[in-house]
């Protein structure tokens, strides 16, 4: 985009070099809880301008290092810091937003339901008067390339594109430092050469001081004009041009496990393991297909607070054989689809249409007990080609959300075994042929200690414990994570745990293997012990699945699939009517709802409650009308409907005990049973149009609550999103690990206080990295701020208000009128 | 064992103590959904006979508040937890409706109380109990007012002790419980509950 036009908020000539110079000087940072410090006296200038890349093997402190010059180490963590940062001379977070941060995992530091919004978030934190902000937040977007309009979902971008936004929403700041951690690690080829790009031509363009950490230097060398490399103890060992360090050290770097570029590929580690008796690799013949998946649909129905958004298609059609000793590279752009079909083919999740099919002698005994049975066979659809059981198992959408009657809809010849597919499968037959790495490793560990979870599914599965010790010691051993062995997994690295995730999940020898980007993160040593264990799989005998952007990978596999991103209607034919309710703000309907609140007191009998209660019904149907053009909008009873049939309960609840306590009088039972449902029912109309976003806008410009708090609770709500992602990604470990609790109460409602302990850490972690984000962005001493959101009053948000109150003068009224 | 308070000026809250906050908040609310689909049947049991036993289906409603406070550690926390724990449940689809942010302030101030009465700097079992039980109190005669207007005097004690009850005993051992394993399993490190972990561990 170098020739985008940039009138009004390109710098001006004479700033054009806005670079500023960083200044570390005897940096000494040690976290609590760890015994070495992570930095430990370092000292460190960069000039204006200047374009450094910092490398160094994992675990050396690079990321560190680029918060301690973002000022921001005690964000969200606590430790001993000392020693001194400035930008040109001043403390980094003097001027909010004058150093930017963008952090590895895209999307991690999104803040708002909208692309545009979340780029103004740092112009909010600076007070910046709303009618300024949209030029410059266009103008940030142009800048990366981003030509989307600004209402977009930042949720509809690929990787690449979320890293790009995030570097608009610390560019539109005008930053004088960048800061990049590790910002193409999580792409693919293509999309980490458009964010470099993009990358180098602003700071050539702003004169910008930038620093990059990444530990993969190809691509990056021939942006920058220093190259500073740590150690693992944290230690500057080289610091120059990038061709004379890399011409001196080369050799001595790539030993270190950074990815220099020119030498060659790493070789996978050659692995010797331990066979496990009973366990599913060695089954089948090499070439034989472990499991067949056809023409396979995995939808993911996008629900935002209890309603349900339209289905969102993530892979569509897509056909699959994996073959006992083999190595399946599944690859294509971020958003293909590659995580959810993985998971579709493993029995992770059920797909919405398709098959999936294990080789009959993978598939668990007998499972026929425990579904529907099946009706007798019209016509034989079930032959067996090299022992392998080709059942036609067309699970229809609606069997598969409904959970029921499952099976129906095939036929089933009675000479032959009925199969479950494997989504139905209990826990411990799924984790003797499943294994699955994901893509968030700390997800995945359930064990105290690192040797704990390896040995967590061999003992649930009752494999010889001394046989699968020796090989989780090999696994360990191969891994380098034999000296970690009785440390808490938590404790660990990232690129650690993605090692731990792997040795966890082929301990015991499973017949198909899943793993979900397994080599990121990884240096040149760890890459080869990565892969030299998916090699090792093979050679057992499992069929191995991989998705991957790494070309290293690609190259040891037997075979490629590339998938596309499935086509997605963007296109709306026609924008619904919206009903009056919807025209309205979220304060006036959160206003008429609590106008229920006199209510208690007014109310004496069942025929004033009855009144009041025709009163709010009438109101809230008044308020679902939908005038004005456009299609009719649809499911507006239904979500009614579902959000009053809780209230049915409480009304149950107090009619009963009133029952009890008036003699088991019928009038007072009711009285107070149209009671209750006077002081719920219009919430059942309004609730479901409050949208957090403009709901927080108007709490602060309208009710002047603190900003700070509400932008944190915004800021939660928009995630409970990925509150229920993650209790899903929980709950499918536990199972293909051979521990879910496929029944008894009492274990299930174990089950579920611990899963629900796993969330709570998950979100504080989210807390811990978006409040990293945030900071970097000046959010840390906005106590004033402005806002990108309006929170107009208009006709509509009077008029609910006015419902509202005719419900307390109905009451009123009622109480006055009526017996 | 030293009594840990937060770092820094106590009314100065960081981001990320705001953020915690406000993620424990939905994490509880969408909890608070959950257990308000299953409570019912096991609460109208018990309360066939004394319908003020009720109450010992009610106390985990006020736990969000009390976590809030044990890991922040702040004026404020526990009202800000609960209220938002409310407003999820509250939009993800209670019985209640709107009126749920109402038991939410009123339970988070009870609680805010207790803390406050020992100047937010002791988070003991004493202070628990006095929160608990205050947080659970100012629910109760929210409810007298809302629902069980119909009650004679002693029901209404009975209930307001019940609940002020559960909630001091059983709700601070779970909030306790849960603050404990969050803070082993390092989530808590930027709080005072993970420095307390840090403490204990110190030779």
């Amino acid at each position: 985009m170098t020739n985008q036009p940039q009138p009004e908020v390109s710098p001006p000539p004479e700033r054009l070099l806005t670079g500023a110079r960083v200044q570390v000087d005897d940096l000494h940072w040690r976290p609590y809880g760890r015994t070495h410090p992570v930095l430990d006296q370092l000292s460190l200038t960069i000039e204006p301008g200047e374009r450094v890349l910092l490398a160094g093997p994992s675990g050396s402190g690079k990321s560190t290092l680029l918060r301690g010059i973002a000022g921001l180490l005690l964000t969200a963590d606590s430790g001993e810091l000392s020693g001194e940062v400035t930008v040109d001379g001043e403390p980094p977070q003097r001027s909010p937003g004058s150093v930017g941060l963008v952090l590895q995992d895209p999307g991690a530091g999104v803040v708002a339901s909208t692309i545009g919004r979340d780029v103004a978030f740092g112009l909010e934190n600076t007070s910046l008067p709303r009618e300024q902000m949209g030029h410059a937040v266009r103008a940030a977007l142009d800048e990366v390339g981003l030509t989307m309009t600004t209402d977009s979902s930042p949720q509809t971008l690929s990787g690449g594109e979320s890293q790009r936004l995030a570097l608009a929403g610390a560019l539109v700041m005008q930053p004088r430092v960048l800061l990049l951690d590790e910002p193409t690690a999580m792409l693919d080829a293509v999309n980490a050469r458009s964010v470099r790009e993009v990358v180098a031509d602003v700071c050539e363009r702003r004169g910008l001081t930038l620093v990059v950490v990444e530990h993969r230097l190809t691509g990056w060398v021939d942006h920058v004009d220093r190259l500073v490399v740590l150690d693992r103890t944290g230690a500057i060992v080289a610091d120059g041009p990038p061709a004379a360090i890399l011409a001196e050290r080369g050799d001595d770097l790539a030993a270190q496990g950074i990815w220099v570029p020119g030498r060659p590929e790493p070789e996978p580690l050659v692995v010797e393991l331990t066979p496990v008796s009973g366990g599913a690799s060695g089954v089948l013949d090499p070439g034989d297909a472990v499991v067949r998946a056809r023409a396979v649909t995995v939808e993911h129905a996008g629900s935002r607070l209890g309603s349900t958004v339209r289905a969102t298609v993530a892979v569509r059609d897509s056909d699959l054989d994996v073959r006992a000793g083999e190595v399946v590279a599944l690859v294509g752009p971020s958003g293909a689809g590659k995580s959810s079909f993985m998971a579709a083919v493993g029995g992770l999740v059920a797909p919405s249409s398709g098959s999936v099919e294990f080789a009959g002698r993978l598939t668990p005994a007998e499972p026929a007990a425990r579904i529907a049975p099946a009706e007798p066979a019209t016509h034989r659809e079930i032959d067996n080609v090299a022992g392998m059981h080709h059942a036609r198992l067309s699970i229809t959408r609606c069997v598969a959300r409904l959970g029921v009657g499952r099976g129906a809809g095939r036929q089933t010849p009675a000479d032959e075994p009925k199969v479950a597919p494997p989504a139905d499968w209990r826990s411990h037959e799924i984790a003797r042929v499943v294994a699955w790495v994901p893509q968030r490793a700390a997800t995945s560990l359930i064990g105290h200690t690192v040797r704990d979870d390896i040995l967590l599914t061999p003992r649930a599965l009752g494999q010889g414990d001394t046989a699968s010790g020796r090989r989780a010691d090999e696994l360990l051993g191969a891994l380098g994570l034999a000296h970690l062995a009785g440390v808490d997994p938590r404790q660990l690295s990232g690129g650690e745990q993605r090692r731990l995730a792997l040795a966890s999940a082929m301990v015991h020898s499973p017949a198909l293997l899943l793993a979900d980007e397994p080599t990121v993160g990884q240096d040149r040593l760890t890459w080869s012990a990565v892969s030299g264990l998916i090699d090792a799989a093979r050679r057992e005998g499992a069929g191995v699945v991989v998705t991957t952007h790494d070309e290293g990978v690609v190259e040891h596999a037997d075979r490629t699939v590339a998938l596309t991103r499935p086509e997605r209607s963007e296109q709306q034919p026609e924008p619904e009517r919206r009903s009056l309710a919807a025209r309205a703000g979220p304060l006036a309907l959160l206003a008429a709802a609590l106008c229920v609140l006199p209510l208690p007191a007014l109310l004496d009998t069942w025929r004033q409650g009855l009144v009041v209660l025709s009163v709010e019904v009438l109101l809230g149907l008044v308020g679902l009308i939908a005038v004005g053009t456009g299609r009719r909008p649809r499911g507006r009873m239904r979500s009614l409907a579902r959000r009053l049939a809780p209230a049915g309960l409480a009304v149950v609840g107090v009619a009963w005990s009133s029952w009890l306590l008036g003699g088991r009088d019928l009038e007072i039972a009711s009285g107070a049973a149209l009671r209750v449902m006077c002081l719920v029912v219009p919430s059942a109309f309004v609730v479901g149009f409050i949208d957090p976003e403009p709901l927080g806008d108007h709490l602060a410009q309208r009710l002047r609550l603190p900003a700070r708090p509400v932008v944190a609770a915004t800021a939660a709500l928009q995630r409970l999103q990925s509150f229920d992602t993650l209790w899903k990604e929980l709950m499918t470990t536990r199972r293909v690990r051979g521990i879910r609790a496929d029944r008894g109460l009492l274990a299930r409602g174990r089950e579920a206080v611990v899963v629900t302990g796993g969330l709570l850490v998950g979100a504080l972690g989210q807390a811990a990295v978006l409040s990293l984000a945030m900071d970097a962005r000046g959010f840390a001493e906005a106590r004033r701020r402005s806002w990108a959101g309006p929170a107009p009053w208009r006709l509509p948000d009077t008029l609910v208000l006015l419902a509202g109150l005719l419900i307390v003068v109905s009451g009123v009224v009622a109480r006055l009128l009526v017996g | 064992m030293k009594n840990i308070t937060a770092s820094g000026p106590l009314r100065r809250w960081r981001t990320i103590d705001l953020l915690t906050c406000a993620f424990l908040g939905a994490a509880f609310g969408i909890a608070y959904w959950a257990w308000g689909l299953i409570y019912k049947a096991p609460s109208e049991v018990i309360s066939a006979g004394f319908p003020p036993l009720g109450a010992l289906f009610s106390w985990p409603w006020l736990v969000a508040g009390i976590v809030g406070m044990l890991v922040i550690r702040r004026p404020g926390a526990a009202l800000f937890t609960e209220v938002l724990a409310s407003v999820v449940s509250m939009l993800v689809g209670t019985q209640w409706g709107a009126t749920t942010l109402v038991s939410g302030i009123v339970q988070g101030l009870g609680v805010e109380l207790g803390f406050a009465l020992f100047g937010y700097l002791s988070f003991r079992w004493v202070p628990l109990f006095v929160a608990g039980f205050l947080g659970g109190a100012f629910e109760a005669v929210y409810e007298w007012y809302s629902y069980w207007s119909d009650w004679g005097f002693g029901y209404r004690i009975a209930y307001l002790f019940l609940l002020g009850g559960s909630v001091a005993i059983f709700g601070s051992l779970l909030a306790v419980g849960l603050t404990r394993a969050l803070a082993s399993a390092g989530a808590l490190n930027p709080f005072p509950p993970g420095q307390e972990v840090r403490e204990r561990q110190a030779v």
